[in-house]
């Protein structure tokens, strides 16, 4: 369905994508994952054909200029900056966007309609949208781009400065969209939205791809073992009978408290719990994106 | 074509939205046009007419029938006081002078022709002694049309003719002959008076006594007739200018907001945008250009020379202020460099093409200077239109190179914009 192969952009001496290549499946949601500067944002605009690639290509389904009218007519962006018009009210928006896509009449009307409803605007639909939150803003600038419900929806960071109900509404409407069959790219730096809804994630950095993978997979390779803290309801009276159970030579022990990493924790947990010890608390931690990340470019995301 | 239109309604929307916009392309223009043409026509005083305070201190009816003759001519501004007020605003230089009618000014023939003893007296700064003059025409013409009224009372003729007759045979200094000549006059008078019927009597006496008949001859007009067909097409510049850079400046914001890629994403081509920023710009221009001249030729009653090369003309100059419109739109990043690189461009335009001081007021060695500046070119042809009397084929060379400054700015702004954009 999307396919960017050896692409390339340089703004002078900086380079903004460097030799980026993934392919997305129809219906899949395909995460870029990086922190600010990494490239993403130049990685969307080369694929919906706002800038032109150096070097490489993309393929919209099957056809390799964006610019055509019928690509365009599959494509919905949701770009990073708040592209609308502030002046009009959210009507007036979704109406001149659904004009601008060939929208007209009652489809239009209902359209209109059901992305106020979408975006919880309906209510304030006749308000200029320069009095709205910018949770409201983020909302309508995100159901701008679903009036035409193409079947390709590129994300950049939507939900960058919003307040949590605006996230999570932001969040549902693309779980939606996700059940509905579309393809999606969503570019991120929280690694949270990523790992809930991305099936696959190509990890960022410096305009290049890092590894690309599933999340599970990623975490696994790159995530590092989980972390455990455990308290027994007993001293444990034998610590050396501990240590061949978890395979960790670094446990530490500290009165009924232990500490310890583990790639396999349920099975670790398991072993600790048939040899008799019981546990009063329990706390683990286990590897992440932030981790895969930290462990492929020894930063974290927000650094 | 409809998505172009989609566009400039868009475009027209956001413009209507903000206040600002809406004072910089409509409300300024006016006042602009309304403030100089004041100044230069010295309007705010209202009608020309000589202004002189009138005193009736006789308060008969003749001075009233007097007083209302004088304020029936339109060369004269009356205004009714007291003597201290009149001598007063003649002092301060409020009036050209004081007419002070004096008691005893209804008293018939003796009144009039009493030279010992004027019942008129006229109140004037020494330094205005032409306009003093010329009150005093004024003031006889006034004098003689009452009293032609006063005429076709018989009865008061009679009165008067009796009381001359007493008053010419109480004179002892008077020759006898003499005397006797008068009132053989007085009896055939008024013998007369007695026997002569009304149609023949009003014939004589009932008519105007001073009268003329007045031809107008305008003088040949080679300049403008009235400040305001100079001020008005500089106004109408200026609302060009606000246009100009209103709509220069949304562009430039909606590249810097992220609405300009959104159009660009959308199944549209780089042209329907253009175009329909263009054409919000030209229909805003034109619509207040329409709001200009209408009200100029009605409330101000601006003539035009020639209405229908004034279509062409301001349809040329509007076109070409488009083409920058898209040449400005290109120069800043920001909505503030834009908005101050382009309203320094547009400025400089206006000072050098006599958008602020008319052509005409400027240092010779300043007009070549003015050919660079489409302002110039726009005025010139509106001008044109409006008081100079272009032909069409005069009309024909500014309208060329308007459109060729248009189009040049135009091609040059898709061109750099094009450049950044990619």
């Amino acid at each position: 369905m999307i396919k960017a192969d050896s692409l390339n952009k340089q703004y002078g001496n900086i380079v903004a994508v460097d030799d980026v290549s993934f392919e997305v499946q129809k219906g899949e949601t395909f995460g870029l994952l990086g922190p600010n500067g990494a490239g993403k944002t130049t990685a969307i605009k080369l694929l919906c054909g706002l800038l032109k690639p150096d070097a490489g290509t993309v393929t919209l389904d099957g056809k390799t200029n964006p610019g055509l009218i019928e690509v365009r007519l599959s494509l919905g962006v949701v770009p990073q900056t708040l592209a609308i018009y502030e002046e009009l009210s959210a009507e007036e928006n979704l109406r001149f966007f659904g004009r601008m896509y060939g929208l007209s009449g009652q489809k239009l009307k209902e359209r209109v309609r059901d992305c106020l409803e979408i975006a919880g605007l309906s209510e304030r639909s006749k308000e200029r949208v320069s009095k709205y939150s910018g949770g409201m803003k983020r909302r309508l600038n995100m159901v701008c781009s679903l009036l035409h419900e193409p079947p390709i929806l590129l994300l950049d960071e939507p939900t960058v400065g919003v307040d949590p109900q605006s996230r999570n509404l932001i969040f549902d409407t693309i779980e939606d969209i996700k059940k509905q069959g579309r393809t999606i790219i969503y570019t991120t730096h929280y690694m949270e939205e990523a790992q809930r809804l991305c099936k696959r994630v190509a990890i960022l950095d410096h305009g290049r791809i890092l590894d690309m993978d599933t999340v599970e997979n990623l975490i696994t390779k790159h995530g590092g073992p989980s972390h455990i803290e455990a308290e027994f309801e007993e001293r444990p009276p034998d610590p050396g009978k501990i240590k061949p159970l978890i395979g960790d030579e670094n446990i530490q022990f500290e009165g009924s408290r232990v500490r310890f990493q583990t790639d396999r924790p349920m099975e670790s947990l398991a072993k600790l719990n048939s040899s008799g010890l019981r546990f009063r608390s329990l706390k683990i931690q286990t590897a992440n994106l932030e981790d895969v990340f930290l462990n492929l470019t020894g930063r974290r995301l927000r650094d | 074509m409809r998505m172009v239109l989609f566009i400039a309604i868009k475009d027209l929307r956001v413009l209507l939205s903000d206040k600002g916009n809406i004072f910089f392309v409509f409300g300024f223009p006016v006042m602009f046009a309304l403030f100089f043409g004041a100044i230069f026509s010295g309007a705010g005083e209202g009608p020309s007419g000589m202004k002189i305070a009138v005193v009736d201190a006789d308060k008969s009816e003749f001075s009233g029938n007097f007083i209302s003759e004088l304020e029936s001519d339109e060369a004269l501004k009356i205004i009714t006081t007291s003597r201290d007020d009149a001598i007063e605003q003649v002092r301060k230089g409020k009036v050209a002078a004081a007419v002070i009618i004096n008691e005893g000014f209804g008293g018939g023939f003796d009144a009039l022709f009493n030279s010992e003893e004027p019942k008129l007296e006229i109140a004037s700064d020494p330094s205005r002694r032409m306009e003093s003059g010329y009150l005093q025409g004024f003031l006889a013409k006034a004098q003689f049309t009452t009293l032609s009224g006063k005429f076709t009372d018989r009865q008061w003729m009679k009165d008067q003719l009796g009381l001359w007759k007493n008053d010419m045979g109480s004179d002892n200094d008077l020759d006898p002959e003499q005397k006797e000549l008068f009132f053989n006059f007085f009896d055939s008078f008024d013998t007369l008076l007695k026997d002569v019927n009304e149609e023949n009597y009003m014939a004589d006496f009932g008519g105007d006594i001073l009268n003329f008949a007045q031809l107008d001859v305008n003088r040949e007009q080679e300049g403008p007739t009235t400040s305001f067909q100079i001020t008005f097409p500089q106004a109408m510049l200026w609302a060009i200018l606000g246009c100009t850079a209103t709509f220069a400046i949304s562009i430039v914001k909606e590249r810097a907001n992220g609405t300009f890629a959104r159009l660009r994403i959308g199944p549209i081509g780089r042209a329907h945008i253009l175009g329909g920023k263009g054409l919000a710009c030209f229909m805003t221009c034109a619509f207040i250009m329409c709001v200009l001249f209408t009200g100029a030729k009605t409330i101000f009653k601006m003539p035009v020379s020639n209405l229908s090369l004034f279509i062409p003309a301001a349809l040329c100059t509007v076109l070409c202020f488009v083409g920058i419109m898209m040449f400005i739109c290109t120069i800043g990043r920001t909505e503030q460099s834009a908005g101050g690189a382009g309203w320094a461009i547009l400025m400089i335009m206006a000072m050098v093409g006599g958008g602020m001081v008319p052509l005409a007021f400027m240092p010779g060695w300043l007009r070549p200077f003015s050919n660079i500046s489409p302002v110039k070119w726009g005025i010139f042809t509106l001008e044109g239109a409006i008081w100079r009397n272009f032909s069409l084929t005069e009309m024909i060379s500014p309208c060329l190179v308007l459109l060729a400054i248009g189009v040049l700015f135009f091609l040059l702004g898709v061109f750099i914009l094009t450049r950044q954009e990619d």
